[in-house]
């Protein structure tokens, strides 16, 4: 958990390396047998050319990290926004990096939004976003 | 799971996918948690929760041979955690369809309550399917 909420502070980076394991049981976890994240031939023949993550696994590291900084505050409050801009696949390293990007008071309550960004190993960006914490005034 | 297949037709704004129904055991818990790499926290996942009701309503659509859904991009709000072992219930209907080109941008709306009909969180998915 963060011991200080104020803007600009930087959050702890979580690091996934995705493998073709990793993907196959996300699909049984979720459900989610689309072709395009467990089939490799099929994936192959897709202007894809191989599988790809669930968007959803890496939104999952996100979470984990905002969990780290926010706990209870972003699990039964938080708020997210996020575009998928490239798949993820099986070999990339992701680090997902975010930051506090300013706070704001409504109605006596208090709000941190951050931006977060998830990156492969090459630097290319595969998810981007927004989230906002609700939390109290008392942690800052 | 819906009890029956959806058309791709029928997916035009305003439709509602049938209802369902889910235990978050602990083995889907752990499960997800391993998938994930992750560690528990006592709670389920929030995103857990997200990534079964969108994969319980995409999979009742059928999709021609051969073609892709892509995930575009996701919203999400939480309101309360959900203790493993809890049933939700999961409702997600369509807000708009976007045809660009040969794609369609299919824009899902999506709610999940807890056994005592509390919101536990809502959000939209942006799934990019074949026109």
């Amino acid at each position: 958990m963060l011991t200080e909420i104020q803007e600009g502070k930087v959050f702890d980076p979580v690091v996934k390396h995705i493998t073709q394991e990793n993907i196959n049981l996300y699909a049984e976890a979720s459900g989610d047998f689309n072709p395009i994240h467990i089939d490799e031939s099929f994936a192959a023949k897709t202007p894809i050319g191989g599988t790809i993550a669930h968007g959803m696994l890496s939104l999952a590291y996100v979470s984990e990290m905002m969990t780290s900084a926010f706990g209870q505050n972003w699990l039964s409050e938080g708020k997210l926004r996020a575009k998928f801009k490239e798949p993820a696949r099986p070999g990339d390293t992701l680090t997902i990096n975010g930051k506090i990007t300013c706070l704001e008071q409504r109605d006596d309550v208090s709000y941190a939004n951050c931006s977060f960004e998830c990156l492969n190993q090459k630097g290319e960006m595969i998810v981007t976003g927004e989230t906002t914490v609700k939390f109290s005034s008392d942690s800052k | 799971m819906p009890d029956r297949a959806t058309s791709y037709e029928e997916l035009t704004p305003g439709y509602k996918f049938p209802s369902t129904t889910f235990e978050l055991s602990a083995s889907f818990v752990s499960k997800y948690l391993k998938a994930v790499d992750s560690e528990g926290d006592g709670f389920v996942p929030p995103l857990a929760i997200t990534a079964y009701a969108i994969a319980a309503t995409t999979k009742s659509v059928p999709l021609p041979p051969d073609t892709i859904a892509i995930h575009a991009s996701q919203e999400l709000e939480f309101f309360k955690t959900v203790p493993i072992g809890d049933t939700i219930e999961c409702h997600i209907g369509v807000l708009q369809k976007i045809s660009r080109g040969k794609m369609s941008m299919l824009i899902l709306e999506l709610e999940v309550f807890d056994k005592g009909k509390e919101k536990v969180q809502s959000g939209k998915a942006t799934i990019a399917l074949p026109a």
